[in-house]
């Protein structure tokens, strides 16, 4: 048991730590591209269709491929950001990567219930488009947004599982080594426990937070 | 202070063509309530948002305070709009933030030191009589506190022109008529211009002193609400002043003529003269009083047994005395 325990704390601190600076990560890519996916749109408030056409297309083109093609396809480019291609920090590249064409679609259906009828208001009111998508869209969105940065979290933590295949290390790995490789079921039922626990707990406060937030 | 020269609209959706608005052109002055009223689908909540340009005049200019809107940049049409607020139908309020912060909205998005919102939201909260639901959220208002709150934030950048988009009807009566007396007095307080566009008679009869009906993108009849009222002269005017008195079919046989006094003609006992002076039998199908910005306009529909001869002068004698009537059916 102890023994289990051991092999469980360093695997479940480098999820965490993979989880949540690649979750950081893709909010911050990916919360402004589904923005300009909304805001572009030919009726809306910063209309530009090409833009629009060709994000759209590369955001599907990314979100088509597999992710153990994607990390494979990517070795490249993971090298020349982090100067590795193996460990956790490596497997963030590949993690933000599609997280972030995921989490922008997430943001565009969430910026897109936003009634129309309060854009028009702050239209009318003289705000800029940039008042607007700051004052009006996201912190309306906001609940919305929070569930959609849940939904995104726990995706990431399946794709780590993935990434640790690869030399990215965290529980995934942990189960493919030990539980699967080296037939040690009990290795293998701790890990799941624990993702199962962590998948339960994100999505709860998740939950909760989104609850709070929401005034409607 | 809002003037209207040949405005088109013309909606284009693929190869269809429907033109909203044609050639309209009205004129608002400083002051007034002007209200514009019309069937749906006539093209009135177009020509509101054609003056703010929430939607483009396909043709045609629109001068507010002397600037033409029609021909603003974006940096100049947003400061021009902090001049002209609007409320809507549905409030448009922002749902994530208090009754007060949405009041403040329009003060944050220019630099306003934050003693000056507070003094500036804590005022109109006061004005709308809503001083104690501040910190609530508009999930927790009725309609009306809505709307309420919609006015406060419209009046919050100071705006020299109120536009009203359906702003009531989305109200019961009895809230209705509390948020067309805070406009009224919001009229008469600040001098505040007010255009409102409704589809309710009541909404004009009660507090627009000058009207324009809208039908199929035209203006069809504008002036003075007290004068389209007792001399309508189109069919859609007619319309929506005559909807209320809806007389059964049975009860119009034999010579019916609708009578309409003003100010001029509501005192004279019209009635005992005609049947003095002509020797006929008047009898009374329907009628009514109504105050229009606190003046009498009488409408009464009434049958005389007479030939055709003494009908003409009857008539006659009605026009001499200020009282339209017209003949709804012949005997």
């Amino acid at each position: 048991m102890a023994n289990i325990i051991s092999l469980l704390i360093p695997s479940l601190q480098e999820t965490l730590y993979m989880v949540f600076i690649s979750t950081l990560l893709t909010v911050l890519f990916g919360l402004p591209l589904g923005i300009i996916l909304v805001t572009s749109d030919e009726n809306h408030i910063l209309p530009n269709k090409s833009l629009n056409t060709i994000l759209s297309w590369i955001i599907n083109v990314t979100r088509s491929l597999p992710f153990i093609i994607l990390i494979i396809f990517i070795l490249p480019f993971t090298r020349w950001v982090v100067g590795t291609t193996i460990g956790t920090t490596a497997a963030i590249v590949p993690l933000v990567i599609a997280a972030t064409p995921f989490f922008a679609r997430i943001v565009e259906t969430s910026i897109r219930e936003v009634d129309w009828g309060v854009v028009e208001a702050s239209i009318s009111m003289g705000a800029t488009p940039a008042q607007i998508i700051v004052r009006v869209l996201i912190p309306e969105a906001m609940s919305s947004l929070v569930l959609g940065i849940t939904i995104t979290l726990i995706n990431i933590i399946g794709y780590s599982a993935m990434a640790g295949t690869v030399g990215g290390g965290g529980l995934g790995d942990l189960a493919f080594r030990y539980g699967y490789q080296r037939f040690q079921n009990d290795v293998m039922f701790a890990t799941i426990i624990v993702l199962i626990i962590l998948v339960q707990t994100i999505q709860s406060f998740g939950n909760h937070l989104a609850q709070k937030i929401n005034k409607n | 202070m809002i003037k209207i020269n040949n405005l088109s609209k013309i909606y284009t959706k693929g190869k269809n063509e429907v033109a909203a608005l044609k050639d309209i052109n009205l004129q608002v002055a400083k002051g007034d309530i002007y209200g514009i009223i019309g069937l749906s689908g006539a093209g009135k909540s177009s020509l509101i948002r054609c003056i703010n340009r929430l939607e483009e005049p396909t043709t045609g200019d629109i001068y507010v305070n002397g600037i033409n809107i029609v021909t603003l940049k974006d940096k100049e049409l947003r400061s021009a709009r902090k001049k002209m607020s609007m409320i809507f139908q549905n409030f448009n309020l922002l749902n994530s933030k208090t009754v007060f912060e949405n009041i403040a909205f329009p003060l944050r998005l220019i630099k306003i030191p934050e003693q000056k919102i507070q003094e500036k939201a804590t005022e109109l909260l006061k004005l709308v009589e809503l001083n104690d639901k501040s910190n609530s959220y508009p999930s927790q208002l009725s309609g009306g506190q809505k709307q309420r709150v919609g006015i406060a934030r419209a009046l919050a950048s100071e705006p020299d022109v109120l536009l009203c988009d359906e702003a009531t009807s989305a109200l019961d009566p009895k809230t209705t008529h509390q948020i067309l007396s805070l406009l009224k007095n919001i009229n008469k307080q600040l001098g505040l211009t007010i255009v409102i566009i409704t589809h309710e008679m009541d909404v004009i009869k009660e507090i627009c002193n000058r009207v324009a009906i809208l039908g199929g993108g035209y203006v069809l009849e504008k002036g003075n609400t007290i004068d389209i009222f007792s001399k309508p002269g189109n069919k859609t005017t007619k319309h929506f002043i005559e909807d209320q008195q809806k007389i059964p079919e049975k009860m119009l046989s034999g010579n019916i003529l609708n009578l309409s006094f003003t100010d001029g003609s509501a005192n004279i006992p019209i009635i005992s003269k005609i049947t003095r002076e002509f020797n006929v039998d008047v009898n009374i199908v329907s009628g009514k009083i109504e105050y229009i910005q606190e003046k009498q306009i009488g409408k009464l529909t009434i049958q005389i047994d007479t030939d055709r001869h003494k009908l003409l002068d009857i008539i006659d004698y009605l026009n001499k005395n200020h009282v339209k009537a017209e003949v709804i059916n012949h005997g």
